[in-house]
């Protein structure tokens, strides 16, 4: 008995497979009848190919440029010949921010930030010399590469050639014919939805295989690439969705493209742009001016590192002394000028480090505002998820610089400490001595290293936004069954 | 005037293009609001700084008070500059959001802070700000699409194309058609550009390039509709392509264009000048005093008298050597320049093609928010900062003491004035873009002077 019901349910299944299967078909040559389709499809792919080619030679050209850059930085900072310490601590280091292997894929904030960091005493500079400010504003009509062709340009392309799916078998009649021979409305939903998947399936496919090849080529995670491959499958899926939704809620085709471009508009144009710019007035960040204003007045008070006698060094002196078991500073086995120097410079390097972290943190409260919008605007969501998983986004600029100010306090606590412990305190305030120590000691100092956060800490960073899509998906999904289900009522 | 009323009557009970001419205005009005907001946001960060950089100076005079020379005013002392946004600003906030506006500078070497960053989010700034140029630009051909691709196509699906035709001087209808449609969605935007204007007192010819831009913007796009429209194509159809034509020319070319500038006019001396400027600065300790100074007095022969310089540290060496730094970079400098200037003058070039960027380049050149508005303020810094030196240089030179009342006399820095003239380049690309929509507006009406069914 179960046997027989278990065959008869298989077969429901394969001639319900069938069915969809069929529609999809047709769906397919209606639409690579269309020369419009295929001439959009071919443009598409030919544009992607372009801006891959073109993304990944500008980033693999930075890449070395940049690797040249510091090379000759590190050989610079190891040839200066015999010095004072602290004239090294002037001196200073440059440090290039290296480019991230999944930036040719999306470079996201790469060319809005300083990619040139000057790393010196007593200060921490801006990272300098970002593309926006030396391109013109052309660059702010985006840039040409595969997040940008499928962030904004395939979704419009699944608008138009997807918008009359089923908004035309209602027009010419034929939906109420299939409907009448016993296509059940869900089957014919799901093959257009088939159909058009397909279509943004072969839209993908050039993505996927640039992603493929970032990832073999710059040696990207392969998790990571995975969890893009993912997002702007999802997206698309999104668009796919709310395409045939709308053209199964809309009379005619032509509301529903009009009601399509409206939404692409506001999704994709619009609200990218308003709601940065509302978390910009939400959330003031404070100029580099103030901020170096306010920092110089604690800076002063922290006493000045270079006078040995500045009272606020005093309490620091006492300890010292009280530690060695002396009296005066000259018995110090060692030179307190170096010591007073390292303690000012831990004293405002702290400070710096407070003012630094205040203002990212600023900047990260305006970044949850806009990720508040995923919600209204799921491009924010991929732009974030993109951003995120490439590692051109907020958070890894946040590290570089973090981890540039890690290697500057090393590098200057270091050459602070030959100071300390390679000249004696009697010469070093004997200011018509010339004090120099051997330039071997330049070469003891790691070079910097870039180091790109974990893949599991950067899967952390995608999930939320992964999330978001997630459940725009799940929701338009739903919508688009309950709908599917009633099509032969709803505006007939 | 009857037909007018009458075609009124019919835009705006097309539910559809009542809701988009109201949207649009506003867009427009909300972008206006919003540039008008950030420029005054601009004005109170300018003017809040004032009394903190006296502040500033007050603590260092009174820790100062007499010097012995000018070395440690000199040194420690930083002045403050700023670049006033325009009266036109709010229209087009261009660089404003990533370059300073405020810099502090002081005597020692400029190259080594003229190129300073501001603080800005960098995820805020990169989709562009939400500015009257951007709903120009971007938003109004969508409009200018929406209201105008099924003009005659709409007429032939209910079967009334048949009937207008053959009325008398069938082509008056439609140019009224395209005309009161055209003159709708420069109203929607010309009447919060023009609020904005006259709050923010933009001067009347300013006020006068951005009409005639926007004017130009929509006679393009508005042009380009009817060219499509009078095909015989279906609505559908001709929104298709209408839309891909924007995407293609004002997403995927500025794109494809910035993609091909970067790679044919390569800037990177930015960084070159940086690093060689370090090696000159930090190189003069190990040099021969006397070749520095040697050096110094090549550029400013007043002092060739004063170069003597004792065994011991002395300032007039120090800044001496800072400025040798400078002087040693000026070629790389005016290269680095020369590079930015010519990615702006291919920029300015591919307006004439670009709508999009032409209308872009006029609305910031007359904002003064573009980039030669950025390197015309830091021409200032450095003239600015040529006065800052010539200032100390007497006291250090002559070995004169600096007392409190010499901190009065300092140098102040004047901003420039923004003149609100497009300029020679503003007015070639100005030209350009009305050159361009005239001739497409032009064959739009001549095409639908010639409809036939």
């Amino acid at each position: 008995m179960s046997a027989v019901l278990g065959a008869a349910t298989g077969a429901a299944t394969v001639a319900t497979r069938n069915v969809i299967a069929r529609i999809a078909r047709e769906e397919w040559r209606a639409l690579f009848r269309d020369r419009a389709a295929v001439a959009g499809i071919a443009l598409l792919t030919v544009l992607m190919l372009v801006a891959a080619l073109t993304a990944h030679e500008h980033r693999r050209a930075a890449d070395a440029e940049r690797a040249r850059y510091q090379a000759q930085a590190n050989h610079e900072f190891e040839a200066q010949p015999d010095r004072h310490p602290h004239r090294m601590v002037h001196y200073g280091h440059f440090v290039f921010r290296p480019v991230n292997p999944l930036a040719a894929f999306d470079p996201g904030i790469d060319g809005f930030t300083g990619n040139t960091l000057f790393l010196e005493g007593h200060r921490q500079n801006s990272a300098n010399f970002g593309d926006v400010r030396q391109t013109s504003l052309l660059l702010r009509f985006g840039q040409l590469t595969p997040a940008f062709v499928l962030q904004v340009l395939a979704p419009l392309l699944l608008v138009f050639f997807g918008h009359a799916a089923v908004a035309r078998e209602r027009e010419s009649g034929t939906l109420r014919v299939l409907l009448a021979q016993g296509v059940r409305s869900r089957q014919l939903v799901l093959g257009k939805l088939l159909a058009l998947g397909g279509f943004a399936g072969l839209a993908l496919l050039p993505a996927l295989a640039a992603l493929v090849w970032f990832a073999l080529d710059g040696h990207a995670p392969w998790p990571l690439a995975v969890a893009l491959a993912a997002g702007y499958t999802g997206w698309l899926l999104l668009w796919v969705l709310g395409v045939v939704l709308v053209s199964m809620c809309v009379a005619r085709g032509r509301d529903a493209l009009l009601v399509l471009l409206t939404a692409w508009a506001v999704i994709v144009i619009l609200l990218p742009r308003w709601v940065p710019d509302m978390a910009n007035h939400a959330v003031a960040l404070p100029t580099r001016f103030e901020d170096a204003i306010h920092v110089q007045r604690e800076y002063l008070a922290l006493g000045d590192s270079h006078n040995p006698n500045d009272p606020a060094f005093a309490a620091f002196r006492d300890r010292l002394l009280k530690q060695y078991g002396v009296t005066r500073i000259e018995d110090l086995p060692v030179n307190f000028k170096g010591l007073v120097g390292m303690e000012g410079e831990r004293k405002s390097s702290e400070l710096f480090d407070r003012y630094a972290a205040a203002a990212f943190d600023r900047q990260e409260r305006q970044g949850e505002i806009i990720d508040a919008f995923g919600w209204a605007s799921p491009a924010l969501a991929l732009r974030r998820l993109s951003m995120a998983a490439a590692g051109t986004d907020l958070a890894s600029y946040r590290s570089f610089l973090e981890q540039g100010e890690r290697y500057r306090y090393a590098l200057i606590q270091g050459l602070n400490r030959i100071q300390v412990e390679r000249l004696a305190y009697a010469d070093d305030i004997d200011r018509n001595k010339d004090n120099r120590v051997s330039r071997d000691h330049w070469r003891e100092f790691p070079e910097f290293q870039y180091e790109a956060a974990p893949v599991a800490t950067t899967l952390r960073r995608v999930a939320p936004a992964a999330g978001v899509l997630a459940l725009w998906l799940a929701a338009l999904g739903t919508l688009a069954w309950v709908l599917a289900g009633r099509l032969g009522r709803i505006a007939r | 005037m009857n037909w007018l009323a009458h075609e009124m009557r019919l835009v705006l009970r097309s539910r559809l293009s009542a809701c988009a001419l109201l949207l649009l205005l506003l867009l427009s009005a909300l972008a206006v609001w919003s540039g008008m907001r950030e420029v005054e946001r601009q004005r109170q960060t300018i003017a809040r700084l004032a009394p903190l950089h006296e502040q500033d100076v007050a603590a260092l005079a009174a820790r100062y008070p007499d010097s012995k020379d000018a070395g440690n005013p000199a040194y420690y002392t930083f002045y403050n500059t700023w670049d006033p946004p325009s009266a036109a600003a709010f229209l087009a906030l261009g660089l404003r959001d990533v370059a300073p506006y405020v810099l502090r500078i002081r005597a020692l070497g400029l190259q080594a802070q003229l190129y300073e960053g501001e603080t800005f989010n960098p995820e805020v700034a990169l989709p562009g700000r939400f500015d009257f140029a951007f709903v120009l630009i971007y938003l109004a051909p969508l409009f200018a699409i929406a209201l105008l691709h099924d003009l005659v196509s709409g007429e032939r699906q209910t079967g009334r194309l048949r009937l207008l035709l053959a009325m008398p001087d069938a082509g008056r209808l439609w140019r009224r058609r395209a005309g009161l449609r055209y003159a709708l969605l420069f109203l929607c935007l010309a009447v919060p550009a023009c609020v904005g204007a006259a709050l923010s007192g933009t001067g009347i010819v300013a006020t006068g390039i951005v009409l005639a831009v926007t004017a130009a913007c929509l006679a393009f796009w508005t042009g380009l509709s009817l060219l499509v429209a009078t095909l015989h194509w279906r609505s559908v159809t001709n929104a298709t392509v209408l839309m891909g034509a924007w995407a293609v020319l004002t997403l995927v070319l500025p794109a494809l264009a910035n993609v091909a500038l970067i790679r044919a006019i390569p800037v990177h001396q930015g960084v070159d000048l940086m690093l060689a400027q370090r090696q000159v600065v930090h190189g003069a300790w190990e040099l021969p005093r006397e070749e520095t100074m040697r050096k110094f007095v090549a550029s400013h022969p007043e002092w060739k008298d004063h170069t003597a310089v004792p065994r011991r540290f002395h300032w007039k060496w120090y800044f001496a050597f800072h400025q040798v730094g400078d002087e040693s970079v000026a070629g790389a400098a005016r290269d680095y320049r020369g590079g930015l200037l010519a990615r702006q003058a291919w920029t300015g070039r591919l307006g004439w093609l670009l709508p999009g960027v032409g209308a872009q380049a006029v609305l910031h050149r007359l904002a003064g928010t573009d980039l030669p508005a950025q390197l015309a303020y830091q021409d200032a810094i450095a003239a600015f900062h040529r006065q800052i030196r010539t200032f100390y240089y007497p006291y250090l030179f002559n070995d004169r003491p600096f007392g409190t009342a010499d901190f009065a006399r300092q140098p102040g820095f004047v901003p420039r004035v923004p003149d609100g003239m497009p300029g020679r380049d503003g007015l070639a690309a100005l030209l350009a873009l009305f050159v361009l929509a005239g001739a497409v507006q032009l064959a739009g009406l001549w095409r639908l002077g010639r409809l036939r069914m």
